[in-house]
């Protein structure tokens, strides 16, 4: 399994830690591991794509959250004139944006209580946005997408 | 950043078209409250608070997916220059949590 695929796990374990009645601790833990989880994906394929292996550490850290989100973001706006987007990168693109704001409250909103239904959500969300990217990672427009991720500035037409 | 919202619908038709989802989700969903904020990052968003019954936990993934893509397909908050976020929780637990804004 990929970190990637750790951390989704981790966020499980996390979602449902103690048992016998899991603390706002462990659950805002869940939804901010969740939320890496998506964002780990998403960069691994997109340094994967780099033939120079040794450098690809150092190019994962050139990404940034909010970088990714403006992607996402961008895309989701091309997606509406664009009817070739396949349904499961605009998924992924709407969930990673979700996703990002859960996190955001999670790590940092002490004054949000986390619900059982509201931390379930979030795995959930992530797990889609799993199956979703697994589902068309190798489609152009998914490497397009990784593309303009590790090179955001949009080119010179 | 996305720059503030475009034209926004009146809260009328924002009510309507968000109650029109309800019925149509019930006994899964029970009511549906909203409001539009500026996200962590400062975007502007609209959130959407989503009282489940204590059954549709079992089906979560179910209900949320079909409730997001019909709030999202009939407001279409990205034209309107809005993210959209959900937040999910059951009667069971609004009774414990007893926050106002989920009433």
């Amino acid at each position: 399994m990929s970190f990637a695929d750790d951390l989704l796990e981790q966020a499980d374990h996390l979602a449902n830690w103690p048992p016998e009645k899991p603390k706002q601790a462990s659950r805002r833990r869940a939804v901010s591991t969740a939320y890496y989880a998506v964002f780990h994906l998403l960069i691994d394929e997109a340094v994967n794509n780099w033939a120079v292996e040794r450098q690809r550490s150092v190019l994962g850290r050139t990404i940034d959250h909010i970088g990714i989100k403006e992607k996402c973001a961008d895309l989701l706006k091309r997606a509406k004139s664009d009817p070739d987007m396949p349904a499961e990168l605009i998924s992924v693109a709407q969930l990673f944006i979700k996703l990002r704001e859960h996190r955001s409250l999670a790590d940092y909103d002490n004054s949000k209580r986390w619900s059982i239904a509201d931390v379930e959500a979030v795995l959930e969300a992530a797990q889609r946005a799993f199956a979703d990217w697994r589902t068309i990672r190798t489609q152009p427009a998914a490497e397009d997408f990784l593309m303009q991720l590790l090179f955001p500035k949009n080119p010179r037409t | 950043m996305l720059s503030l919202p475009l034209a926004l619908p009146s809260k009328t038709e924002f009510d309507q078209a968000v109650s029109e989802v309800v019925p149509e989700m019930a006994p899964d969903v029970v009511h549906i409250r909203h409001n539009i904020a500026q996200d962590w990052d400062g975007d502007w968003a609209i959130y959407f608070r989503v009282l489940l019954s204590d059954e549709a936990l079992t089906k979560l993934g179910e209900v949320t997916s079909k409730v997001e893509s019909l709030l999202d397909r009939r407001l279409d908050p990205l034209s309107m220059g809005l993210f959209s976020y959900f937040n999910y929780r059951t009667v069971s637990e609004q009774a414990d949590l007893r926050e106002e804004s989920w009433n």
